[in-house]
Formats: C-alpha cells, sequence, structure tokens
C-alpha cells in the first residue's frame, strides 16, 4: 500500500483528529494570511505614498560660507533726519550660479524626476492689461508682472504639481530664445494669440528702471491655472497667477540687464522616491562643473517622513505579529502532534515490524498534515479575506495613535508645498482613508510555502522521539 | 540448507543481564517450530533476533546463509519475515482487507476467504471484529505478505480455547500448505502438541525438545 493511500486512509478514517486539525490549520492560516496580507498592502501604501508625495530638495547658495558671495552697496549710506541714524542699501548674490548644462546633469541623475529653476524679474510689459490685484501696490510697480525665466516649463513645479497646465501651444524648452508663456485669461484679456508678441525692455541701472533696450518674445503657450486665490485672499497684481509670465533663460538674462544673474542661483529638485533622498543627493554632489564650495543642499522628507511614520509603524507590527504567528503556530502544532504521535505508538510499531522504514512513516505524517492543510489554506483565503480589510486599518489607527500627535494630522493633510506666494495644488494622501487590503493569490502561495514550512518542522519535531527509538523499544511499548 | 539460522548468538539487556548465551539453532521452511520457556527467559528476545527488530550481541542471524544485517534489518523485515502479535496489531484505521494490502504481494481475498472472513467482514471497522477473526487477519496478512518466514508471539495468548486451536491449525497449515517456516513463542502446551520441533530455552540456553 501506498503512503498516500495510507495517508489518505487515516485522515478521511480518523474525522474527528482531522476536524481538530482543520480547524488549527484554518486559524493558522487566516492570521497568516491577514498579516501577509496587510504586510503587501501597507508595503504599497508605502510605494504609493512615496510615489505620491515624491522627495523634494532645494540647491540654494551657501549664504554663510561661500567664498564665491558678493555684497555690493547699491546706496549710500542715508542719514534718518528724524531718527539720525544711518542706513545703506546692498545687494547680494553668488557669483557661482547653476547654468542649464548642471540642470541637465542633475537630470540625468537617476531617481531624478524633475529638476525646477528659476529667475524672477519684475517688469512691465508693453501695452499689456493686468488682472488687478486685491491688494494696491507701490505706484512704481503698477503695471508690472512677475516674469520667471526658467529653462523649461515642463520641469517648473507649478507645472509638475498640476497647478498651471499648458493648454494650447507648447513648453518653453532649453533651446528656447525670446519664448513666452502667459495664461489663457490675460491673452484673452488683451486679445493675444500663439505667435504674437510681447514687447519689454531691459533693465538700466542709471535710471534703476526697465527703460533698456526693447525686447520682443513671442508667445508659444497658453496655460491655465487649476486654483487662483481664494475670496477675501490677499494678493498683489503682479502675484496674481494669471499674470504670471514665463520666459526662457535668455530672455530673463536680458531684462535683468545686466552680468551678474547668468544662471540660476537655486534649484528645486524633484525626485521620484523619497527614500532615495541620501543617495540622489550625494550622487548630484559628486557631478562635474558644480562648485560645492558656492551650494548647500536642504532635504525636506519632513511631510513623507511623517506621512509615512504610521505605515513604517504598522509594517513593523505587522512583521512582529507575523514572526510570532508563525513561530507560536508552529510549536502549537508540534505540541499537537507530538501527543498524536505518542498515541500512534502501536501503529509504528506495526509499521516498522512490517519493514516500512522510519521515513516513510514520517513522510505519511507530513502527508496526512498537508492533506488537511491544502483544504485548510485554500479556505482561509475566505476567511483572510473577510477580516483582513478591517484588521488592517484598526492596525493602521492604532499606530496613527503611537504616533506624536502633531503626526496625525499629516496623513490626512495634504502633499502641498508653498512655492512662493502660490500654493500648489494638494493631492489626498493614499492613506487618507486607510489602505486597501485585499488577499491576492501571490499571498496564497507565500501562505502555502510558510504554512509547508512550518508544517515540515512540526512535523519532524513531534516524530524524534519515537523515531529514534529501536523497533523492538516500540514493540515493547506496545504491549 | 536451513532457512534462519542463529550461529552463537548471545544477547544481554544494557543493564547487564543475559538472557542468551552462545544460542545456536537452524529453522527450515515447511516445519512449524514452538518456543517454549518460562516468563522472562528470552523468548521474545530470541523472536526479535530473528525477526530482525533487535541485533545480537554476540553472534549472528542468518537468512539462507547471509547475516541478516548485510541487507539491512528493513530489508529482512520487509522480505523474509512475517510477524504475529498476541495483541494482533492491526492498524485501527484499515478494514481488515486494507491491513492485509498494507504489505500484500499476493491477492488478499482469496486468502482472507481461506482463512474463513466474508467479504462482508473483510471490509468492516477492524475494531468490530472478534478476537479470533483479528487474529485471523493477522495471519492473513502474514501469508499476503509472502514472506518465507512467519515468527508468531504468544498468537492465541488472547483466545479461547476453540479459537486458539483454529488458529493454531491456521499457522500449521501456513507451514505445511503453504511451506513457510513458521516459530511461535507460546507458553501452550496445546500449541507445543501441534508443533513439528519444540525449542526450549533454559537459563539462556536453547535446546531441541523430544516431542
Amino acid at each position: 500500500m501506498s503512503i498516500f493511500k495510507r495517508a489518505f486512509l487515516y485522515v478521511t478514517r480518523k474525522r474527528w483528529k482531522t476536524l481538530l486539525l482543520f480547524a488549527i490549520l484554518i486559524i493558522m492560516a487566516t492570521f497568516v494570511l491577514t498579516g501577509l496580507s496587510i504586510w503587501k498592502a501597507s508595503e504599497a501604501a508605502q510605494l504609493d505614498l512615496r510615489q505620491s508625495l515624491g522627495g523634494k530638495f532645494d540647491i540654494f547658495p551657501d549664504w554663510d560660507n561661500s567664498p564665491y558671495i558678493v555684497k555690493e552697496i547699491v546706496k549710500d549710506e542715508i542719514a534718518d533726519e528724524e531718527t539720525g541714524k544711518t542706513s545703506s542699501s546692498y545687494i547680494m548674490y553668488s557669483t557661482v550660479q547653476f547654468t542649464p548644462e548642471n540642470i541637465a546633469a542633475i537630470k540625468g541623475v537617476p531617481g531624478v524626476k524633475y529638476c525646477s529653476a528659476r529667475q524672477d524679474n519684475l517688469l512691465p510689459f508693453d501695452g499689456l492689461s493686468l488682472f488687478p490685484g486685491t491688494i494696491s501696490t507701490d505706484a512704481k510697480y503698477q503695471g508690472y508682472t512677475k516674469a520667471l525665466g526658467v529653462c523649461s516649463t515642463e520641469d517648473d513645479e507649478l507645472f509638475t504639481t498640476g497647478t498651471l497646465k499648458l493648454t494650447e501651444g507648447q513648453h518653453i524648452s532649453a533651446d528656447d530664445i525670446h519664448a513666452a508663456i502667459i495664461s489663457q485669461d490675460l491673452a484673452e484679456r488683451n486679445e493675444l494669440k500663439i505667435g504674437d508678441y510681447l514687447t519689454a525692455h531691459s533693465y538700466r541701472v542709471e535710471d534703476q528702471g526697465f527703460t533698456g533696450q526693447e525686447i520682443k518674445v513671442q508667445i508659444i503657450g497658453l496655460f491655465t491655472p487649476n486654483a487662483v486665490e481664494q475670496f477675501g485672499e490677499t494678493v498683489t497684481t503682479y502675484d496674481k497667477i494669471q499674470n504670471r509670465v514665463f520666459v526662457d533663460l535668455q530672455t530673463s538674462k536680458e531684462f535683468d540687464g545686466g552680468e551678474i544673474n547668468y544662471g540660476f542661483s537655486a534649484l528645486h529638485v524633484t525626485i521620484d522616491d523619497p527614500q532615495d533622498m541620501a543617495r540622489v543627493v550625494s550622487e548630484i554632489k559628486t557631478l562635474p562643473g558644480i562648485d560645492w564650495k558656492a551650494f548647500t543642499a536642504e532635504a525636506d522628507n519632513e511631510t513623507y517622513e511623517s506621512a509615512a511614520a504610521p505605515l513604517a509603524t504598522l509594517n513593523e507590527l505587522i512583521v512582529t505579529l507575523l514572526l510570532v504567528i508563525i513561530v507560536v503556530s508552529a510549536i502549537i502544532l508540534a505540541l499537537i502532534l507530538t501527543l498524536w504521535t505518542k498515541t500512534r505508538i502501536h501503529e509504528i510499531g506495526v509499521f516498522l515490524s512490517v519493514g516500512i522504514r522510519k521515513s516513510a512513516i514520517i513522510g505519511q505524517y507530513l502527508i496526512e498534515v498537508l492533506l488537511i492543510a491544502v483544504l485548510a489554506f485554500g479556505l482561509s483565503y475566505f476567511t483572510s479575506n473577510a477580516i483582513a480589510g478591517q484588521i488592517g486599518n484598526h492596525l493602521l489607527e492604532q499606530s496613527m495613535q503611537t504616533e506624536p500627535e502633531d503626526d496625525n494630522d499629516v496623513v490626512s493633510a495634504a502633499a502641498g508645498i508653498d512655492a512662493g506666494e502660490i500654493n500648489l495644488i494638494q493631492k489626498p494622501l493614499p492613506t487618507e482613508n486607510g489602505i486597501p487590503v485585499s488577499v491576492g493569490l501571490d499571498n496564497l502561495a507565500q501562505l502555502y510555502l510558510i504554512g509547508i514550512a512550518i508544517i515540515i518542522v512540526a512535523v519532524s519535531t513531534s516524530s524524534i522521539t519515537v523515531m529514534r527509538m529501536k523497533p523492538r523499544e516500540i514493540l515493547s511499548k506496545m504491549s | 540448507m536451513p532457512t534462519l539460522e542463529l550461529k552463537n548468538v548471545s544477547y544481554t539487556y544494557e543493564k547487564g543481564k543475559t538472557v542468551l548465551q552462545n544460542v545456536c539453532a537452524e529453522l527450515a521452511t515447511g516445519k512449524l517450530y514452538a518456543i517454549l520457556g518460562p516468563s522472562g527467559s528470552g523468548k521474545t528476545t530470541l523472536l526479535s533476533l530473528l525477526g530482525g527488530l533487535d541485533v545480537p550481541t554476540q553472534g549472528s542471524v542468518l537468512f539462507d546463509g547471509e547475516n541478516i544485517t548485510a541487507q539491512g534489518l528493513e530489508h529482512h523485515r520487509r522480505n523474509h519475515i512475517s510477524l504475529i502479535f498476541q495483541s494482533y496489531n492491526l492498524i485501527d484505521y484499515m478494514t481488515p482487507i486494507e491491513n492485509v494490502l498494507l504489505t500484500a504481494k499476493l491477492d488478499a481475498v482469496p486468502i482472507l476467504e481461506r482463512l474463513g472472513l466474508t467479504k462482508d467482514e473483510a471490509q468492516r471497522n477492524v475494531l468490530k471484529l472478534s478476537g479470533g477473526q483479528q487474529q485471523r487477519v493477522a495471519i492473513a496478512r502474514a501469508l499476503a505478505s509472502d514472506s518465507p518466514v512467519i515468527l508468531a508471539d504468544e498468537p492465541t495468548g488472547n483466545l479461547d480455547t476453540d479459537t486458539a486451536k483454529e488458529i493454531t491449525a491456521v499457522l500449521k497449515e501456513s507451514a505445511h500448505a503453504f511451506g513457510k517456516c513458521v516459530a511461535v513463542v507460546t507458553h501452550s502446551s496445546e500449541v507445543a502438541k501441534q508443533a513439528d520441533v519444540v525449542l526450549e530455552i533454559k537459563r539462556g540456553h536453547l535446546k531441541e525438545r523430544d516431542l
């Protein structure tokens, strides 16, 4: 009689034992499968969170330590008649700046998603009618708007976050000269269209104003904002999103009129995975052509770390629980099987007396448990599916309660980062409504592997005592 | 050539008690042997050594002239020996026919029928059979395994007189009709009377007793 037939006969004839073992295995499998599915969901949520938030860091001049910082007085000391105190105006800038080539090199580093850099100029465009702001500005700045000089609008944070959307025409790229993108609203207000020109003048130090050389820029694209300032929110005319004008770097430099700003003094880098932050920053620091004595990098991983903390805690909790479940299951199973093996000493004696090998006897025990386990593990798919979601979100809540109070808010907060005067569009975080837990076939496959390992350990452990005895000892115990 | 041979076999327990001393014996096919002796004299130990359940501390056990350890005791038990016990030792989750099929090399049904079990009885729960029927199943298992040697340890010990007679007759038939070498450890003089050869253990020595 084959080992499989013997195992099948035992399982089908010893029904109470089979049912008891089935119940134990289904409970064990449900716990393991639930743990595995929550673990998977937690990992997926972390990945989702990382992808949603991304990682960001800023590179800017090291104002304190850079040897390239220049401080120039632009106005002599002026004595205040009332107080008698004197004051002077000066500008501070770094003579080392990022070039478009530097930006291209940074974008080439694996893991870097976007590299955003801007030059700001506040200037008037000839005949351009602007949307009025909600607060008045100095008379000098009336009719002024912000011209943002960029390498590529496609990489600009306002576009990458979806705050602005290019609805017509094309983005400004590194090769463009005298190109501009304006808002669709501003274009309609001024009856402008793609291909039309805007005219401005370069800055003249002598006049302290934009009275220099005439510069014409061609409109190559139109954008629409996804959000504008709220009712009652204070905003100046030049800060209104609809009044923004994006231009290429060359044009921006021409607007500036001087030699000081030949590139970008600061960069905003977005990476795919916040977990890669340290690696990406260190790789960027090894790029040739960037003098790191001039710059410092500041990572902004706080949002990610705060949002990911409950998930990380949940992950640790689940891994610990899984290990405990696996070890406890193996111990319980081994104890039960040990007790049962002792009651089967008579059978072992008979098998040994008819020449069946000890390995074949252990093999039969293993097959018996596996036969029951196959069914129990399969059924646990449904039981786990029924409870995994509830347990997962309960554990997530527990994990969130173990975090510091401030961090609780972060989960329900949004992935928005203030970009100057404009709030970037806000996206809900993946964990806001709990984590979706479902038991997958991959979890079931893992369960089978873990379960089989537990069963092998338990059956082997339970059989050691009896199997070390000589056949005659067993037979003498039988009688 | 004898089927089973004991050559200068001695056996000493771990506690130091010697039960067998330089035992020599030859057991041939077609004969029923009765092994007698007082309790604790080493009868069951002798049977265990013949059956490959244990090894002698000295000497050797030969099957067809070859030491049984040469191919391994499991091989010896599986291919040369069938054991029958006082407590029948049937597998309780198998029917009689399944018990016989456990090691069967021959067709189980005719053997069970020849030993007096009906088809219905052969399909029943083995624990629902009478003691005599259970012992018949054990004998059927031994016969169906087609081993040349049947070793029985007090096979009639738990049976009433009539059933014991029937079982002894079956064992005798196994030796004479099936050509087996049957060795029975027993206290029963009735069994000894039916044997072709009676061996007696006294103070560790095995001697053939006159019939």
